[in-house]
């Protein structure tokens, strides 16, 4: 279970006379930082493809609301300092750019689905799409199956948060039933149902979240997440998807 | 309340407060005590925020949505819809809501600090409940005539200023330095509010979704980015000083139990030169508390962390209480001379730090090093919104259950000599108050 609003309402006493109404910790293992109980896995995506040309993206600037940090997620993620080093074959594009986006939520509470590959990845208001509770998912219509070489992603880097459930699919179906390809997924404990994997969760930052494609031919990209460690909703700022159109 | 009391109930009657006694008592338009209608005025991000903490307080519906932004009344009406499963009706203007609503019981208002009063004075004429966000105004003038709205409607008026719910603080001022006086006499207090760089940066907008020009002006904003940045412009906001120091400010006069008699402030546009306010203010308050003499200083700083955040500092003949909404930042520390405090660690008050380390022997040249204070901890850590106890205590208060903790009449004695901190900054001269300046 990881921490979220419905798991940290309930209260209990500390102490037996300490006549102080407080909270318990909101992760049922009271795990802190660091915990290195969790998915053993790492977010590194290597070096790439050898001998092709490094990726590069225009990053957005940091803009940080306040300074909590998430607590009581297993084996967090070192926090990312820089974009990485990665390389992909020359003539690799960004297919996702102004493509379709489909989401599990037909009514967004916040922004549309667009916005995640309208090439916009700034923090502020009206950039990001943002999804009911629960692990919900959006998906990006590529309209031809390339090879995919490389994946970045910004949830919500305004703040220090961290999202649960990230997982990265691609798949020739648009209904994600056959031919899927699991690219990243760091849901350590299968909450989300979807199977457990073995990458670490992280803290969001304007680096965004590079995911090693492998060259998997796909038509759709598909990602889900299961809320996040300052509210219980799904947020989305800009998904690219780098590929070698065939 | 006693102490068998406070054991007995749970955090959100330790939120509600040392409540005995039971206000004028509302009751639902339906005739159901346990729903409480509300409209929700204003759904930018401290809307959004109280909301996330009222989603966790049972009985209320949120019946309407109001807000000049149409990107904001989707988001709100959008996030009712999530928790409620129906849409709530929505409006861009709150005459209109007032008007056409019919079986509201409270509004709560989270508007820009310039509205808070005209749109809590308006909710309060139409019968209405009221929890408005902190500043009562951005002129005194305003927050006189909150004051005044409440008196004459009889309604509930409950402002922002929520760590006056938050069970640590109250804990802190009702059993550690009123029952168990850890502080001794208290002398000087300190207090900050440390922002970082990158914290205060101008709030950026999708262009696309800028508002009409002619919304704007009706709404008193000259453009999309004052709209988006008024905590910037003065005759919108009282700056830093009002936007985060206000509330520590308002745990000064709380805990003391009384207001200041003067203040002497400095600030400056020392980094962002275009802002109208200060980016960041000091300023010293002295106090003739009912205990004796204070003096506290107290500094908000917008471009700089100072590896520090927020907290006050209550500083003792026999100790100190530092006391911040992050536990990280709590602390009490004895003063060598002081009683001990080992019973109230034995009952449960306090906890007791391992000491540290003593530092390695000296290589020879000669040095004097005082010994590390005792440090003691509060048990505990609050793991609700910092705001939902403040909300929890308003709403109780409206079910006649609970009494206010910050009612508009008390939040004014608070925010009064606040709104003198920039005028003795600008002129740079204290101001010793009169009684006409911190009155409503």
């Amino acid at each position: 279970m990881k921490p979220t609003k419905t798991s940290i309402v309930s209260n209990l006493i500390l102490g037996a006379a300490a006549a102080l109404m407080l909270g318990a910790c909101g992760d049922k293992d009271g795990a802190e930082d660091g915990d290195n109980t969790g998915g053993s896995g790492t977010n590194d995506p290597g070096v790439g493809t050898q001998g092709g040309v490094e990726l590069t993206t225009d990053l957005p600037k940091e803009v940080i609301e306040g300074s909590p940090k998430p607590k009581g997620i297993k084996n967090l993620a070192p926090e990312t300092k820089k974009f990485p080093k990665f390389l992909v074959p020359e003539g690799t594009v960004n297919l996702a750019k102004g493509k379709k986006v489909t989401a599990s939520d037909d009514y967004p509470i916040l922004g549309e689905p667009e916005l995640i590959t309208d090439g916009e990845k700034e923090t502020g208001e009206g950039y990001f799409l943002e999804l009911i509770e629960g692990t919900q998912w959006v998906q990006i219509d590529l309209e031809k199956s390339n090879p995919i070489y490389a994946i970045v992603m910004w949830h919500f880097h305004g703040q220090k948060r961290a999202y649960h459930d990230i997982i990265v699919q691609a798949s020739d179906d648009p209904d994600f039933k056959e031919g899927v390809t699991t690219l990243f997924n760091n849901d350590y404990d299968n909450s989300s149902k979807l199977g457990k994997g073995n990458n670490q969760p992280y803290v969001e930052s304007r680096f965004g979240q590079l995911v090693n494609g492998k060259g998997t031919k796909a038509r759709y990209v598909r990602l889900y997440s299961n809320g996040n460690s300052a509210n219980e909703m799904n947020h989305y700022i800009e998904v690219e998807v780098f590929g070698k159109p065939e | 309340m006693n102490r068998r009391d406070f054991l007995a109930k749970g955090s959100t009657v330790a939120g509600a407060g040392l409540v005995l006694a039971a206000p004028s008592i509302l009751k639902a338009a339906d005739g159901n005590n346990d729903k409480i209608n509300v409209a929700l005025i204003g759904m930018g991000k401290q809307g959004r925020v109280l909301f996330e903490a009222m989603s966790n307080i049972p009985g209320l519906h949120f019946q309407a949505v109001c807000d000049i932004w149409d990107y904001n009344l989707k988001g709100g009406a959008g996030k009712v819809r999530a928790i409620q499963g129906e849409m709530p009706n929505t409006y861009t203007d709150i005459e209109d809501l007032l008007e056409k609503e019919k079986g509201l019981d409270v509004a709560v208002v989270a508007t820009p600090d310039f509205w808070h009063a005209p749109h809590t004075v308006a909710c309060l004429k139409a019968g209405l409940n009221v929890y408005c966000e902190k500043m009562m105004s951005n002129t005194l003038d305003g927050a006189r005539s909150i004051v005044r709205a409440a008196e004459e409607s009889g309604k509930l008026c409950q402002i922002g200023h929520q760590r006056r719910s938050n069970p640590r603080y109250r804990f802190t001022l009702d059993h550690l330095i009123n029952n168990n006086k850890v502080c001794g006499t208290i002398v000087n207090i300190n207090g900050q509010w440390n922002r970082a760089l990158k914290s205060s940066q101008d709030i950026s907008y999708n262009k696309r979704l800028t508002i009409d020009q002619d919304r704007l002006t009706k709404y008193g904003f000259k453009d999309m980015h004052q709209f988006m940045n008024w905590r910037f412009y003065r005759d919108l906001s009282g700056g830093p000083i009002s936007d985060l120091g206000a509330h520590q400010i308002d745990v000064f006069g709380w805990f003391l139990n009384c207001q200041p008699k003067s203040v002497y402030a400095s600030g400056g546009n020392d980094y962002f030169k275009t802002r109208e306010h200060f980016d960041n203010v000091m300023a010293i308050f002295e106090y003739d508390a009912p205990q004796g003499p204070v003096r506290a200083f107290y500094q908000v700083l917008t471009t700089t962390s100072a590896g520090g955040g927020f907290y006050e500092s209550f500083m003792g003949t026999d100790g100190t209480v530092n006391i911040s909404e992050m536990a990280s930042s709590s602390a009490m520390y004895r003063e060598s001379t002081a009683p001990e405090w080992d019973d109230l660690v034995r009952r449960g008050y306090m906890r007791k730090k391992p000491a540290p380390p003593k530092p390695a022997a000296s290589d020879g040249v000669a040095s004097y090093e005082s010994a590390a204070p005792e440090e003691y901890t509060i048990p505990g850590v609050l793991n609700k919104p910092p705001h939902q106890p403040h909300l929890e205590n308003f709403f109780a208060s409206v079910r006649g259950e609970a009494k206010l903790n910050c009612d508009a009449k008390h939040a004014f004695e608070s925010e009064a000599p606040i709104f003198w901190v920039n005028p003795s900054a600008l002129k740079k001269e204290p101001i010793v108050f009169t009684p006409e300046q911190l009155q409503v």
